[in-house]
């Protein structure tokens, strides 16, 4: 009896392992919102595939797609020149999808008495040169800046990194926070913080501040007026697909869903610019 | 067919056991062999400075700041824990009736099964608003990470002092008692008593503290600095290894020194235990002559 039980519990577990498609995608916290709300609708098109969803950040998915443990990468930045190099040693074929563009928001507690910023001051809070509020505009409150920081996994950390601070080290009292959410929600508690988070993570509950006298917006941030925005990426390796684009399977049928007026509206939704039309001309 | 059976029932407990050594020595030689690339490029440096820059052009892996920031941590709360936990012990085997022993023990028993992820939660939640009502300049701060900690492991000091307190024999109590002495009398001969157990508790406690990852990962505010004040956010080295691991690409530097993190907290804890357990048995020799 126990053994029958046995193969017929093997055997329905082997069957689900053949028939069902699997999708694993990993990668950057920034994409993630849109990424939950892709793979939500693609599984209206395809009910029986299983899809993991992880968004640990950019380097992570890279990694994964490195040891075959994903089969997309998310990322909010372009490949490191260090990960360019290894791709070619070990003989592989990353190729870049833009999917969308993000602008980087500078937030505040809704209560500070601040609206525009500049990158150089944004730098000098960043690298220590300012720490209290008072430094930046003397009437502002005589308070400690509390700075907010992705930890260094993050791509916006790293885009940061590129646009603001121009390479030069943070300071030690910058906290680093594990998540974007958890970013928003310390700034919406504590009045004398600053952070920056993704366009599309910025809630009612925070004030964005513009960035050299440019608000962030959809305009803005395509037009490239809006000084710390840059594209996000979907990475497939070709390499696992013979070189060539894959045009049957389940990543074939992802990555067109993704890219079209659909999928692309759904970037929309989720509070990024599209970087192609969400409309079908007939 | 009896004598095979336990000839099976012993081979698979040294089975067992061998496995439970293996995985021992095997984690050491892995934090050893992984670590060993980072200690030889490092060198010294990593204890000798402070500036944590991993992922930088030119990086820097200075863990001191991380280190003294563990260990702060570790002593304040267990300065914080370790009386709190002996005055509720000494409540509840000394003075308490049934009833109230019963309400301390499933307290404490349902306190104990909180995931951490709750506590650093509650910390987040809680604890950080009142921090900034009380003046501090951040929510996630040392101050938090210690009532944190606090909250996540009393219930585990108390039951581990209640533990050593039983251990001493009642018929030592009861005759203070008779001879006399108060009350507070016969329970600091209890504590006399049981001191090597409670030191061994205190240990337990230390290398607890010193291992908790989450909480401090989500309120002690993730800043690399030493701190001048309660109110200032630090980065004890478990929360450096949980929050860059994920990231980091497999065998480069900054991989390398991450393993190194976990080999000094594992030194930090040997020395603590090996400390501890002379300073126990050079106080036993002394007391058995």
């Amino acid at each position: 009896m126990k053994r029958t039980i046995l193969s017929v519990v093997l055997f329905l577990a082997l069957g689900f392992l053949l028939i069902a498609d699997t999708l694993v995608i990993k990668g950057s916290n920034t994409v993630l919102p849109i990424a939950q709300r892709w793979v939500e609708a693609f599984k209206k098109y395809y009910p029986d595939l299983a899809v993991t969803l992880e968004g640990a950040g950019s380097s992570t998915g890279i990694k994964a797609l490195f040891n075959g443990t994903a089969d997309l990468a998310n990322s909010s930045r372009f490949l490191k020149s260090s990960e360019v190099e290894k791709m070619h040693a070990e003989k592989k074929y990353f190729v870049p999808i833009v999917i969308a563009y993000d602008g980087i928001a500078v937030i505040v507690n809704k209560s500070l008495p601040i609206n525009d910023i500049s990158r150089e001051t944004l730098k000098k809070i960043y690298t220590g040169k300012i720490t209290t509020w008072n430094q930046i505009d003397p009437s502002l409150p005589k308070k400690r800046i509390t700075i907010y920081s992705r930890n260094t996994a993050s791509g916006t950390f790293e885009t940061w990194e590129n646009k603001v601070l121009d390479k030069e080290r943070m300071a030690p009292w910058v906290q680093m926070l594990e998540s974007t959410q958890a970013e928003v929600e310390a700034i919406k508690r504590n009045p004398y913080a600053i952070g920056y988070v993704g366009y599309g993570y910025v809630t009612e509950d925070v004030k964005v501040l513009k960035v050299e006298g440019v608000a962030p917006s959809m305009k803005t941030i395509l037009s490239g007026e809006y000084p710390i925005s840059r594209p996000l990426f979907v990475f497939v390796d070709l390499s696992r697909f013979g070189n060539t684009w894959p045009e049957t399977n389940v990543v074939a049928k992802f990555i067109k869903f993704i890219v079209s007026p659909e999928g692309q509206k759904l970037v929309e939704d989720a509070g990024y610019v599209p970087a192609y039309p969400t409309t079908c001309s007939e | 067919m009896k004598r095979f059976l336990n000839f099976l029932f012993s081979s698979v407990v040294v089975l067992v056991s061998i496995c439970v050594i293996a995985a021992l020595i095997g984690i050491f030689a892995m934090l050893i062999h992984e670590s060993l690339p980072a200690f030889k490029k490092i060198g010294w440096e990593f204890i000798a400075s402070g500036a944590w820059y991993p992922t930088y052009e030119d990086a820097e892996f200075g863990m001191l700041y991380m280190i003294l920031d563990s260990l702060i941590l570790v002593g304040l709360t267990s300065v914080v824990v370790f009386p709190m936990g002996l005055g509720i012990a000494l409540y509840t085997t000394e003075y308490a009736n049934r009833r109230e022993r019963e309400i301390v023990r499933s307290v404490t028993e349902l306190i104990s099964g909180i995931p951490s992820v709750v506590v650093g939660l509650i910390g987040v939640l809680l604890i950080g608003p009142f921090m900034l009502k009380i003046g501090a300049w951040t929510p996630f701060n040392l101050l938090n990470a210690v009532v944190s900690l606090t909250v996540l492991t009393l219930p585990y000091a108390i039951s581990l002092i209640i533990e050593s307190l039983q251990s001493v024999s009642r018929d030592l109590r009861e005759a203070a008692l008779a001879l006399g002495s108060s009350k507070i009398r016969a329970s600091a001969m209890a504590i006399r008593g049981a001191k090597h157990e409670m030191l061994y508790a205190l240990v337990l406690i230390v290398n607890r503290v010193l291992g908790e990852t989450m909480v401090v990962l989500m309120v002690a505010g993730g800043a690399v600095m030493l701190p001048r004040s309660l109110f200032d956010p630090i980065r004890p080295l478990t929360a450096a290894i949980a929050s860059e691991v994920g990231e980091v690409e497999l065998g480069s530097l900054h991989y390398s020194a991450l393993f190194l993190a976990g080999a000094v907290l594992l030194v930090i804890s040997a020395v603590i235990t090996v400390t501890a357990e002379t300073f126990i048995r050079r106080g036993k020799r002394w007391l058995t002559g």
